[in-house]
């Protein structure tokens, strides 16, 4: 239903600092009509040409400056994710994604007020590291 | 004398706030074009920091009311129950939050937030003394699939029935009153996989003069061997169960709840060209509510939205627009 929202059309590109690649990280509005904190968002989902990255690599951020693993995440109150304003999600791999064609797909799923199972939203993106 | 009038959710216009095609302000104002003297907001969609928006947030909600001169009619209010993986919200947790909400409506200009379906009934008593201080009303959504046969929603009516306040009440959704399946439902869910004939089935429901939820209550949810035929393949398992949410009462149902009705979405899920809305009968129901001196406000909350075909342009503000437009001739009409 929210599978629209998910990962932002050309926000997919590797992260470096100190002139490292630390990983890669791309963006996703939420999977839900209203923001939430985001204590709520129930899991997030990362593969890379059809192999899953593990949970504990990724890290989820609402304003690129604090970054809280996703079991951190759980207790994380005070933070919002917006609705309109995206959510940065970084996978921490040294050396990034390699250079040339991948299928990158997020999965994002979010705890709603009033109904039992999490909304989900699914996209998968072909992205192309120059 | 009572009076209906018109009013639109800015739910409706999500998606052109979400993709950034519209902002806050240019949707106040063609809600204003439009011609609708109320605006509904979801304070957590578009204030950001909700339920404690910074003051500036505040003040640009406030200016866009002055500009535009519409009424703030409603706010959509949620609650968190499930703000903790680990754990449900404790009563005082729930309370807490709620009283936020109400100050929140108060410096929006707000005198009535919705209360999101399943709201338990046991926060009406605590919030009673802040709804009077703030003079703002708390109303609890009555929602297809989460109406009068299920047991949040009868015993938010009991304890309200018992409290009998001004500031309790209920905001029904139109979408109890849908005569058929509406058709963007099917066009959808079929481009994505689900057989037609679960469609087929769906409308044959309606065209009996009941609905998908009506039966899943008589037959204790176990699918009639019909529909179990219809369904032909693996999604069906995964679309079927999103049918629910479209049911059939009679007008009638209201009769006794009147006094306690604070608002009405008017759900739409497809303004047709020549002017009613594909599956719900608003005349019909206008005339109910005028019969029954209704006075308050019908809110456009299109849904159709969600239903939008890949590669098929949004319709939200035609939309928006057309059921408007379509409103205003059946105020007319009944009301003079």
């Amino acid at each position: 239903m929210f599978d629209n929202n998910v990962f932002k059309a050309g926000t997919c590109r590797n992260v470096t600092e100190n002139g490292n690649t630390i990983g890669f990280q791309l963006e996703t509005n939420i999977t839900y009509y209203r923001g939430i904190p985001l204590s709520m968002v129930e899991y997030i989902r990362v593969a890379v040409d059809s192999v899953e990255i593990p949970t504990e690599d990724i890290r989820i951020s609402v304003d690129e400056n604090d970054w809280f693993t996703l079991k951190e995440a759980e207790t994380v109150t005070s933070y919002k994710w917006e609705y309109g304003e995206p959510l940065y999600v970084r996978v921490l791999c040294e050396g990034g994604l390699s250079k040339g064609t991948h299928k990158v797909k997020l999965t994002v799923a979010t705890r709603t007020a009033y109904i039992p199972v999490p909304l989900e939203g699914i996209k998968e993106r072909e992205v192309v590291i120059q | 004398m009572s009076r209906i009038k018109t009013c639109v959710s800015l739910y409706s216009l999500q998606d052109e706030y979400l993709n950034k095609r519209m902002t806050l302000e240019e949707i106040m104002h063609y809600v204003k074009d439009c011609g609708a003297e109320g605006v509904e907001v979801l304070p957590d969609q578009m204030l950001h920091g909700t339920p404690e928006p910074a003051q500036e947030e505040l003040d640009k909600w406030n200016k866009y009311v002055a500009d535009t001169g519409l009424i703030p009619a409603c706010g959509d209010v949620f609650l968190n129950t499930n703000l903790y993986k680990n754990r449900t919200l404790t009563k005082k947790e729930c309370i807490d939050l709620l009283i936020k909400e109400i100050k929140l409506a108060h410096n929006m200009g707000l005198h009535l937030i919705r209360l999101v379906s399943m709201v338990p009934y046991w926060v009406q008593e605590p919030l009673l003394p802040y709804c009077q201080q703030y003079d703002v009303a708390i109303a609890v959504e009555v929602h297809a699939g989460m109406a009068f046969d299920v047991k949040a929603t009868n015993d938010f009516i009991r304890e309200m029935k018992r409290l009998n306040s001004p500031y309790i009440g209920l905001v029904i959704d139109t979408g109890i009153f849908c005569r058929r399946m509406p058709r963007v439902v099917r066009a959808y869910e079929t481009s994505i996989g689900t057989s037609p004939e679960v469609f087929d089935y769906m409308d044959s429901l309606f065209a009996q003069g009941t609905d998908f939820h009506q039966v899943l209550l008589k037959t204790g949810y176990q699918y009639p061997d019909e529909l179990k035929a219809a369904m032909k393949c693996e999604h069906d398992k995964i679309s079927v169960p999103l049918l629910d949410g479209y049911e059939n009462y009679p007008y009638e149902v209201l009769d006794d709840l009147m006094p306690y009705i604070k608002h009405i979405h008017l759900k739409t899920f497809e303004m047709t060209p020549e002017g009613p809305e594909y599956s719900m009968d608003y005349k019909g129901l206008l005339q109910y509510l005028h019969d029954h001196d209704y006075d308050g406000y019908v809110s456009t909350e299109y849904e159709g939205n969600r239903f939008t075909l890949a590669g098929h342009p949004m319709q939200e503000k035609q939309q928006v627009a057309m059921q408007q437009d379509y409103l205003k001739k059946c105020l007319k009409e009944i009301q003079g």
